[in-house]
């Protein structure tokens, strides 16, 4: 099927050195593999630091919700202060949604969206470095608030005016939230425009939108969302950051502010954001129930349209977070009848993954069992969503438990099974190796049994009557037996998140001591054509330009039918993957610029919070940066750059031409 | 209904486990006491069914497949493929379109559902004003029933300005020396729908009394509508439901519904000033309280001064604190978290939260506890009290130090220079103002 | 942020057109093996960078959208609340030093207008729409390879947002000398905000302009690289749009 004749290779036959097939994990292995790290541009290696990154924020985030669970575990536990607790709440809230979640699906996003178009690499790959230490810096620089300027923001994820004001909120912890999500901000800002130009540009020869696969669509639509919420959001924080810090009015009472302003602000940002953290999922969950049931996607334009349906109506529900704000019975009416409708596509989603099943021939190992969980857990969350879309029903279920159980069935049992499922079925594209079947089953039912424990009862308390967001209660209310079951629940779950980073570990020594053995380019008989490249993917990715001629282009070029019309297997994947050659192929070079530009950031940040003499140094940084960034040649590796990885680039000759050509052209002076 | 809840999640959980649990739940939203609270369970009660049906499909249909199409490693043949279907256009638009006609259905008597719980009560019925702030409730009475209230300049508010579409609203709220002004318990008349016209003095707050009625924001610089009705008299159990700061766990509130003689009874005696004590520690009492207290507490005893400064001018950060003028005909204090009574023939526990007082014996609370006969006889609450009024920032989390910007603080400051005997004093009084 | 972002996208192609460059001279129009920034073909037929920018617009139609709404709540609120003479939105406005007359003419005609000098703001608009045709020539020129004239439109292009500035400065000095401060009001804080983002906007595009104007000097700014002047023209032509409607809500309509 492929023939190299078609190759067009550069003359000077320009390689990465002769350490290829190379994978993305070779390179740590170098004596410079850290700078490697930080200065790479390889879509891949972003991918694989978004996903690090998201576990690293996972753990504080996850501690926050054990210690939260401790303090309610019984009636007037006094483990946590009042001022302790909501300080607590709020970073678990925030962490959770800005720094775990969303930079979770941006990993795989990263990862294998350009492998599953069939692209060499993002459309701007130095954004791409960028996107990622922007996002990193602004969660560090939220992060730092445990520690510095008066303690952790305490105002809940929410962060409603007008209790985010100076006069409420007189610390700096809500400056850190604001500030630091600012600049996380810009991550997923430029992000989603290198992403969407990615999709919408680069796809493989004959891969026209309605090849594509799920997971691309839902990446498409996610990003459209970011786009378009995250400057709503920005809005808002602009507004909080000048009311705080210069003394503007735009949540000030006294002058005649309305605080509903943030609200809607918020909620028109978040209620998007609520889906940009769920679709990725929805795409993972479509590339692997059908790869595990071994037949195609039931209804892929359903699914597809489903999805772009979600993020449409998605615009037009933000008002069901506020049922009770006192919009009005017109607004409440309108926005309670849209958020109905929305269960309509989400269903259809749920259906047709069933309808994959239906008939197949499941092959249940952890990536499907955590497919199936997402199918199921979502389930529940929807179905209580379904119950506060109606609106009277909501005034006694909102900011009850009964909210925090509907979003975790959501963003627990729907999106992060979602990405489980994904790490162990990708893993092996990205490393080499399989995790660990054994313990990924583990995993998966101390996963499942914990977050039932620790959720379900929530549902109880909800609708008994607990209230969010409160450090305590009272005996006399009944809510001890269901908290101290979530308690011990979340110990569980916790429990099952540990195996997981234990099987990373274990596998991977595992595999060293066996010798690395190659997993081939396709362990799971995969439907996509991220699966005809080898394993761990090369930092090329592929050798030729992939043609694309179906859906599943991959699996079709494995399984034909034969003379009776009987699909037969007619190559295993091994035999038709692309060998990783480089030959020929020249990548694009790192670059020191997108993490110095990134690093810049929170020094503006601080500079706004602290004192505005460090403006100084953090503006200059910037502007060095970008002026660095301009006049970087664009294949030389960058002059300061002595680790010697990939230096067989810098002897391009191509970027030297293009610099070299350019007074030669110059005709007018 | 604690029918629908046992439907829903007998599914879920084992139903046996969760009735055993549903006693005693003072905010259970599945036993309404009052129609609006009734509406919204009645909405309920079809659509829960629904959900557990389509939770049984759904979750049983994919276990069920799964188990039904596994095969296992060591069957697997790659030559084996199932029926490789791609779609069934009819059966997909057919789960597309029956979900939408469903939901359609359910959102006709949604809709109806929102605007009812939006009707007002007649003209001449009781209104009550309900400030939230950091953190308890305040709530004024319309004495006359002429539907006015009063702003800062004096000038009349009605209740009618207050729900307009363009109303040009005050933001001050002060004192109408007419008006009956309590805090946390929000005493209505059974069997009659009174309004509640809603703001908040510094962040949002929710009230939410879950047997009758949902929740509503109340909003600084907005006025809410809501409404509350209580079918018998009894007490019911609240809590605030937006967060709104350090205490926000600790704002609680509730609402005690009177039989129609009792509440007239209660009107009365809330629109009287206090009574001057004869008894010396509690006059003693009297005059320290005016000496520490009185710049942010008020007493209208008839003769004791305003606290001027406030009524003219709340300040959106509190400085404004609950009126005390009937202080001990309240079951509870300091936002709701203490009783201001213990004990009593049903009731055992000194718990501000449950729901076990006796609406009748609401109004003789302080007679009762007068003369308590026996240790299960209700008493005044001094231990409790005395605590609180020597250092209530260590009973309940509160900011009372003065915020560099603003020379506000929130919450009620410690006073360690009172002495033990100063203290009971200050006790003694206000066990006296009922 | 959003600044930073508009600063940073124009600047990319510089390196991705190099490229371009290097590879079409190197292999004629064989640029599919060449993997770089640019991709080797392009799905949709457009430039990845144009596409980019119009993303990036298409972001930034929403984050003016929420500035102008913010806005317009803002002087809702102040109007109703001096209108109703509230006495802290008074000591707001004479605080930072508002004339009583005026203070008294915005209470009489329930609205902000007294504070503009609408001919001065529609000269300075006048002058930022012009700026959009100068732009347009400037890329015609490029494009034909006219460097004289490419020169001229840039220069006249970047003057010509720098006048506008200019305005924006001297109308921000004079109603902060008229009283309205960015912290006394709600109006305040809205207006400055919204002017003050539009403001922020055009001086990103005048030193793109300039940077542009730089290249050209340098003569590296041939008509193979007309699209980035496109692309610098497209924001700008951008930035003129919300201008338009900013000028027209804030200043035009009552």
């Amino acid at each position: 099927m492929t023939t190299y004749d078609d190759q067009l290779a550069l003359p000077s036959g320009l390689s990465d050195g002769p350490r290829q097939p190379l994978g993305i994990f070779a390179r740590p292995r170098n004596a410079n593999g850290f700078v490697d790290w930080l200065t790479t541009v390889d879509h891949k290696k972003i991918g694989i630091m978004y996903g690090a990154a998201s576990l690293f924020f996972l753990i504080i985030g996850g501690v926050a919700a054990l210690l939260i669970r401790i303090q309610l575990a019984t009636p007037n536990n006094t483990f946590l202060s009042g001022d302790a607790y909501n300080r607590i709440f709020t970073m678990h809230g925030t962490v959770m949604v800005f720094l775990v979640v969303m930079p979770m699906g941006a990993a795989f996003a990263n990862f294998l969206m350009p492998l599953q178009v069939g692209a060499r690499d993002v459309a701007f790959p130095r954004i791409n470095a960028f996107s990622f230490w922007v996002f990193f810096a602004g969660g560090l620089m939220l992060n730092t608030s445990w520690f510095i300027g008066g303690g952790a923001p305490n105002g809940g994820w929410f962060n409603y005016a007008p209790n985010n004001g100076v006069a409420f909120s007189p610390a700096a912890g809500i400056d850190f939230w604001n500030i630091g999500l600012l600049i996380t901000g810009i991550g997923s800002l430029t992000g989603s425009i290198n992403l969407i130009t990615t999709v919408l540009n680069m796809r493989a020869p004959g891969m026209t939108l309605m090849k594509m696969p799920i997971f691309v669509w839902m990446t498409l639509v996610t990003q459209f969302l970011l786009l378009f919420a995250i400057p709503v959001l920005t809005v808002a924080q602009v507004l909080l950051a000048a009311d705080r810090l210069f003394g503007a009015n735009f949540f000030n009472v006294e002058l005649g502010a309305d605080p509903l302003l943030w609200q809607h602000l918020f909620w028109i940002f978040g209620h998007p954001e609520v889906y940009l953290m769920i679709l990725p999922a929805f795409g993972i969950v479509s590339e692997v129930i059908p790869t595990f049931a071994r037949k195609p996607i039931f209804g892929y334009p359903f699914m597809v349209f489903s999805g772009v349906a979600i993020g449409f109506m998605g615009w037009g529900v933000w008002a069901h977070h506020m049922f009770v704000s006192g919009i009005g019975p017109l607004s409440v009416t309108a926005f309670s009848v849209a958020t109905m409708f929305i269960a309509v596509p989400t269903g259809v989603k749920i259906l047709n993954w069933l309808a994959t099943m239906w008939g197949g021939k499941l092959i249940l190992n952890t990536a499907m069992l955590f497919s199936i969980g997402l199918v199921t857990q979502f389930t529940i969350g929807g179905l209580s969503g379904v119950s506060h879309a109606i609106a009277p029903s909501d005034t006694q279920q909102t900011d009850t438990y009964y909210i925090v159980a509907h979003f975790h069935y959501v963003l627990f049992g729907g999106a992060l099974f979602g990405f489980v499922a994904g790490f162990y079925f990708w893993w092996p594209k990205a490393f080499g190796y399989r995790l660990g079947e054994r313990l990924g089953k583990w995993n998966f039912w101390t996963m499942v049994l914990g977050f039932n424990l620790t959720f379900g009862p929530m549902h109880i308390l909800g609708l008994q009557g607990m209230p969010r967001r409160m450090q305590t209660y009272d005996p006399a209310m009944g809510f001890g037996l269901w908290n101290m079951v979530a308690s011990w629940g979340s110990f569980i779950l916790a429990l099952g998140i540990l195996m997981l980073l234990v099987n990373v570990v274990q596998s991977h020594l595992a595999w060293r001591r066996a010798g690395r053995p190659n997993v081939g380019a396709d362990p799971w008989d995969g439907r996509t054509i991220e699966w005809s490249i080898q394993s761990p993917a090369p930092s090329h990715n592929f050798d030729v330009d992939p043609a694309v001629t179906s859906l599943d282009d991959f699996w079709h070029r494995k399984y034909q039918p034969d003379e009776t019309g009987k699909l037969r297997r007619i190559h295993t994947g091994d035999e038709i993957a692309q060998p990783g050659d480089p030959t020929g192929v020249h990548l694009p070079a790192p670059s020191y610029w997108p993490i110095v530009l990134a690093m810049s950031m929170p020094i503006v940040g601080y500079a706004l919070i602290f004192n505005l003499w460090l403006m100084i140094p953090g503006v200059l940084l910037m502007t060095l940066s970008l002026w660095g960034w301009a006049l970087e040649p664009a294949d030389d590796l960058d002059p300061h750059d002595d680790d010697g990885a990939g230096q067989g680039d810098s002897a391009s000759p191509d970027g030297g031409d293009g610099a070299t050509a350019e007074p030669e052209l110059e005709t007018v002076s | 209904m604690r029918r629908g809840v046992r439907r829903f999640w007998v599914v879920v959980l084992s139903g046996a486990l969760l009735a055993a649990c549903a006693e005693d739940k003072p905010l259970n939203t599945f036993e309404p006491r009052g129609p609006k609270a009734r509406d919204i369970d009645s909405l309920m009660v079809w659509i829960w069914p629904i959900m557990g049906i389509v939770f049984v499909l759904v979750i049983g249909g994919a276990i069920a497949i799964a188990l039904r199409n596994r095969v296992r490693p060591e069957d697997y043949d790659a030559e084996d493929l199932p029926a490789q279907t791609h779609g069934n256009t009819p059966l997909e638009l057919a789960w597309t379109i029956a979900p939408a006609v469903l939901l359609a259905a359910i959102s006709f008597p949604m809709v109806q559902g929102i605007w009812s719980l939006e009707e007002e009560n007649a003209e001449g019925d009781l209104d009550v004003m309900v400030i939230g702030q950091q953190w308890w409730w305040e709530y004024r009475y319309d004495v006359d029933g002429d539907g006015f209230f009063t702003d800062a300049n004096g000038d009349g508010v009605s209740n009618q300005d207050l729900t307009g579409d363009d109303a040009e609203l005050p933001l001050d709220i002060s004192l109408d020396p007419d008006d009956i002004v309590t805090a946390n318990e929000l005493v209505i008349p059974a069997g009659e729908q009174v309004d509640l016209i809603m703001t908040s003095r510094d962040v949002i707050h929710s009230f939410w009394i879950p047997r009758l009625n949902g929740k509503r924001d109340t909003v600084p610089g907005r006025w809410h509508t809501w409404s509350v009705e209580a079918d018998e008299p009894g007490k019911f159990t609240g809590w605030c439901t937006e967060f709104c700061g350090l205490s926000h766990s600790r704002m609680r509130m509730s609402a005690i519904a009177l039989s129609a003689e009792d509440f007239d009874e209660w009107f009365e005696n809330q629109a009287s000033p206090a009574e001057i004590p004869t008894d010396p520690d509690a006059l003693a009492g009297r005059e320290l309280f005016q000496n520490n207290c009185q710049q942010c507490h008020v007493i209208n005893d008839g003769d004791l001064a305003y606290a001027d400064d406030f009524r003219t001018n709340v300040p959106l950060v509190s400085l404004a604190a609950p009126d005390l003028t009937h202080f001990a005909s309240r079951t509870s204090f300091a936002g709701g978290v203490y009783s201001t009574y213990a004990g009593g023939p049903e009731d055992d526990s000194t718990d501000a939260n449950d729901d076990g007082l006796d609406p009748d014996v609401y109004l003789q609370l302080a007679e009762l506890s007068a003369a308590p006969d026996s240790p299960d006889d209700y008493r005044f609450n001094a231990a409790e009290l005395k605590r609180w009024v020597s250092n209530a920032p260590s009973r309940k989390d509160m900011a009372p130090d003065a915020n560099p910007e603003t020379g506000l603080g929130r919450g009620m400051p410690a006073f360690e220079s009172l002495t033990d005997e100063q203290l009971d004093q200050i006790v003694a009084y206000l066990a006296t103002l009922d | 942020m959003t600044d930073t972002a508009a600063r940073e996208m124009p600047l990319e192609p510089e390196n991705e057109l190099q490229d371009d460059v290097a590879v079409v001279d190197d292999h004629g129009s064989d640029i599919a093996g060449h993997d770089d920034h640019e991709g080797h073909h392009s799905s949709l037929g457009l430039s990845n960078m144009k596409l980019a920018m119009w993303l990036f617009l298409g972001s930034e139609c929403l984050l003016f959208g929420a500035l102008i709404s913010t806005y317009l709540l803002s002087k809702a609120r102040f109007l109703t609340e001096l209108v109703a003479l509230n006495p802290r939105v008074l000591d707001g406005l004479r605080d930072g030093g508002m004339p009583e007359e005026l203070i008294q003419e915005f209470i009489a005609e329930g609205s902000v207008e007294p504070i503009f000098d609408i001919p001065f703001t529609s000269g300075s608009s006048f002058i930022l729409l012009m700026s959009s045709l100068t732009m347009v020539f400037a890329h015609k020129a490029v494009s034909e390879g006219n460097y004289r004239n490419s020169r001229v439109w840039l220069a006249a292009t970047a003057l010509l947002g720098s006048t506008f500035m200019a305005g924006q400065v001297y109308e921000f000095t004079i109603f902060f000398r008229e009283g309205l401060t960015y912290g006394g009001s709600l109006f305040g804080s809205g207006f400055f905000t919204l002017t003050g983002f539009h403001g922020a906007h055009v001086t990103g595009g005048i030193i793109m302009l300039l940077s542009l104007l730089v290249l050209s000097f340098r003569g590296k700014l041939q008509s193979n690289r007309a699209e980035t002047v496109e692309l610098v023209g497209l924001y700008w032509h951008f930035v003129d749009i919300v201008w338009v409607l900013i000028f027209t809500i804030v200043y035009l309509i009552p």
